[in-house]
């Protein structure tokens, strides 16, 4: 057997190998994603042929006012969920990185929230901030009911709707602060005796040593946090579903309307369309963060 | 050593190799599929339905009498949740169930895109013809056919439901009112909702402990204000929304007063300690609400849940009267109501449509609509009705519900295929409105103009696909 028979040989069975995988990547995601991108440029009504109108449904986006609400509520949901969950995780994994009693304890029990259902989460949720009967409000009452303060409405009153979002996301940074723990942990000690020796303080410390050092692992997770925050819609999608009284559109998302649009509306060239625009809104910020992250981001060499 | 892999290691990729696609083949051949044909030689039928619980056993066992009854057919019945999405999908997929039981608000888009079979074609014996259903339900069964723009039948009626206000009389009689003089107008419903909203203080800040009447309670119906006052939401032949008419805005004027005089806050409050609908907490069941709209299916919950004396004996003491209207609009024969029902279509591309209407025809006999109806509470979708059925039903408001939905007074979801979006801003548009965010007289011509894009968009698909309005029908 020659060289080059041998090597391609080789080869063969190398993608056979990995075929499973390529054949699921070509069936079950390249080739929908292809086959949507050419009904955003239908009409499609999912139970007649689509018709091809061009640049209609791009257009449409344009005059929609939902769209625009549900984007711009998306927006305000990544501009205050990514900031705090990356404050919050950082904060939880440095607490956690010193010498704690129980601090396997502690990791578990901030990890443990991540691993539980997203629709189980959004009921637990549901009944904790409740508002006659939510432990939240019973909370606050036996806490500041001195002064008048008894709660909210959170889930059906419209201001506290995102804010309640906001704190349920937060539940599950679980996974943020393993990370973030495991970046702190390979943080050299000598370097922090050395700047201790300069006379830095902590936050100093934590300032010009720790966080340099640990940014490459915040580029990823901020990554990883604003595709999850585009992309929101488990947790509203139930939460407004089972509250009472609430404003349906007050956790009313971008990935929902695309959802509503696919399959209640009947306009599946209008969804693949805005998930076209989600997909290219995630690539444009992600390319952001990436340019920024040539200046702010250190790597070791 | 050699790169060239081992004979051994080779061959045992090799195999591995073969077993796996083989295995995937094989998958793909022969594996799990729906089995269409039983071992006996009987036709299968796969049935989807939303029901779970007593509701679906009501129905199997009428399934299984019709199993027993013949031994060609075999119907099978599956439970599926969020059944009108996962219909629409199998359907588009090419991969349908045989029957499919739905809302009555999905026929208009089933049937202009040609996802369901007209059943007048089918129905050769007539077992299912219109004539047989009580008057409020026949609009419901019928569609234009797209093509013809002939009126056609495209559903049955799987269980009847009408909406009409249940009334707790033993409140009544706490707030001094005559518990056998329920309200049947609107003037005269806010007026017993005065008399039986009960606060924990004096002034209109303090908490609400009980309510007459809560127009976002259970908050299923978010549109239906204007049709006590004359109103409709849609005029179908000139396909334009209707929303911000006079008697719409009326309707939802009277949302915002009612709002005002229990307070937008402390109603946020009283209503989040309400329980889930089917439990002993619905709000109904524990006081907390006097009077509700409701389906026949209530009933159900107040016999399973509501409140039992020493003995287990139900003792919610209720009433039902038909929805109250205005008092220019009052009349006590002809009651108005919505028609909320189930129905069941064929799917177009099943294998054997004449079996599937050979179990519908099964179906809709009267003894099984009754039986189906007797389980689930409801009234017969039928025009006529056994006088066993009217006398031994469970439900105490049957009488009401029967009349309404012989009424010709009833009104339904608007039909058309933009319905869902209309729903959606109806229901965000009602909770700015309840909440007195804006004057229901701009919200509404707000949601009328969203609307009649929605309309506007789905005439353009229509015409796009050389069915639209103006298309001659061919």
């Amino acid at each position: 057997m020659s060289a080059r028979s041998a090597q391609l040989k080789r080869d063969l069975t190398g993608w056979l190998w990995v075929s499973p995988w390529v054949i699921g990547f070509l069936a079950f995601l390249f080739g929908p994603m292809l086959v949507s991108l050419y009904y955003s440029f239908t009409d499609y009504p999912l139970l007649e042929p689509p018709i091809w109108t061009g640049l209609d449904n791009y257009r449409r986006m344009l005059s929609d006012e939902t769209f625009r609400a549900v984007l711009w509520r998306t927006a305000k949901f990544a501009i205050i969920f990514i900031p705090l969950a990356t404050v919050l995780a950082l904060a939880i994994a440095g607490l956690l990185n010193g010498k704690v009693k129980a601090g396997g304890f502690f990791q578990a029990a901030v990890f443990i929230p991540t691993l539980v259902p997203m629709a189980g989460s959004a009921m637990i949720w549901l009944w904790m901030l409740n508002g006659e009967y939510g432990l939240i409000n019973m909370t606050i009452t036996r806490l500041f009911g001195w002064a008048g303060l008894t709660g909210a409405n959170w889930l059906s009153d419209t201001k506290w709707a995102m804010p309640s979002i906001v704190m349920i996301s937060l539940w599950s940074v679980g996974q943020m602060v393993i990370v973030y723990l495991a970046a702190l942990k390979e943080v050299p000690d000598e370097m922090l005796e050395a700047a201790a020796l300069d006379g830095m303080g902590p936050i100093r410390r934590f300032l010009s040593v720790v966080l340099p050092l640990i940014s490459p692992v915040i580029l990823f997770n901020v990554v990883t946090l604003m595709i999850g925050a585009l992309q929101i819609f488990a947790i509203p999608y139930i939460l407004s579903a089972a509250t009472p009284g609430g404003d349906p559109r007050a956790m009313y998302f971008y990935t929902m309307y695309m959802y509503d649009n696919g399959f209640r509306y009947g306009q599946m060239g209008y969804a693949s369309a805005q998930a076209w625009v989600q997909l290219l809104i995630t690539l444009g910020l992600t390319a952001m963060l990436f340019i920024a992250s040539k200046r702010l981001v250190h790597y070791r060499a | 050593m050699s790169d060239e892999p081992s004979k051994f290691s080779t061959m045992s990729r090799r195999t591995a190799l073969a077993a796996m696609i083989a295995g995937g083949v094989g998958f793909a051949a022969f594996g799990p599929r729906g089995a269409k044909q039983t071992s006996d030689g009987r036709i299968v039928l796969d049935y989807w339905e939303k029901w779970t619980g007593h509701e679906a056993r009501a129905m199997q066992k009428i399934i299984d009498r019709f199993n027993d009854s013949q031994n060609r057919i075999r119907v099978r019945y599956l439970t599926t949740a969020g059944i009108d999405q996962k219909a629409l999908i199998s359907i588009a997929a090419g991969d349908p169930p045989d029957l499919v039981g739905l809302w009555n608000y999905n026929v208009p888009q089933y049937a202009e895109t040609g996802a369901i079979l007209p059943l007048d074609e089918l129905d050769v014996k007539g077992e299912v013809r219109p004539e047989r259903y009580a008057q409020g339900f026949r609009p419901v069964l019928m569609h234009p056919d797209p093509v013809t723009k002939k009126n056609r039948q495209w559903a049955v009626v799987n269980t009847g439901g009408v909406l009409a206000l249940y009334y707790n009389k033993q409140i009544f009689r706490d707030a001094g009112l005559d518990p056998e003089r329920p309200p049947l107008s609107v003037e005269e419903l806010e007026a017993a909702n005065r008399k039986i909203m009960k606060r924990s203080g004096p002034g209109s800040k303090s908490a609400l402990e009980r309510a007459g009447f809560l127009h976002i309670e259970p908050g299923w119906w978010s549109w239906i204000w204007g049709y006590s006052f004359g109103g409709k939401l849609y005029d179908a032949d000139s396909d334009r929304a209707l929303t911000a008419s006079p008697e719409n805005i009326a309707g939802f004027d009277w949302v915002q007063r009612t709002s005002e005089e229990h307070g937008v806050d402390q109603t946020k409050t009283f209503k989040a300690g309400f329980g889930n609908y089917d439990s002993p907490l619905n709000a109904f069941l524990t006081g907390k609400l006097a009077m509700v709209i409701q389906g026949p299916w209530l009933a159900n919950v107040i016999t399973a849940h509501g409140p039992r004396d020493a003995q287990g004996r139900p003792m919610l003491d209720y009433g039902v009267i038909p929805m109250p209207v205005i008092q220019s609009q009052l009349d006590l024969n002809h009651p108005v109501g919505l028609i909320d029902c189930d129905i069941m279509v064929i799917p177009r591309g099943v294998k054997h449509p004449e079996a599937c209407m050979e179990f519908m025809a099964y179906l809709q006999r009267q003894d099984n609509v009754e039986t189906m109806a007797l389980a689930h509470y409801k009234n017969s979708p039928l025009a006529v009705s056994s006088t066993a059925f009217l006398e031994n039903h469970p439900n105490r408001g049957i009488r009401t519900f029967d009349a309404i939905a012989k009424s010709d007074r009833t009104y339904m979801v608007p039909r058309t295929r933009a319905w869902p979006q209309i729903k959606d801003e109806l229901d965000a548009g009602l909770q700015r409105i309840w909440s007195l965010e804006k004057p229901a007289k701009d919200e509404l011509a707000l949601i009328q103009r969203r609307s009649q894009d929605y309309l506007d968009t789905v005439e353009a698909q229509r015409a796009q696909r050389g069915y639209g309005r103006g298309t001659k029908p061919s």
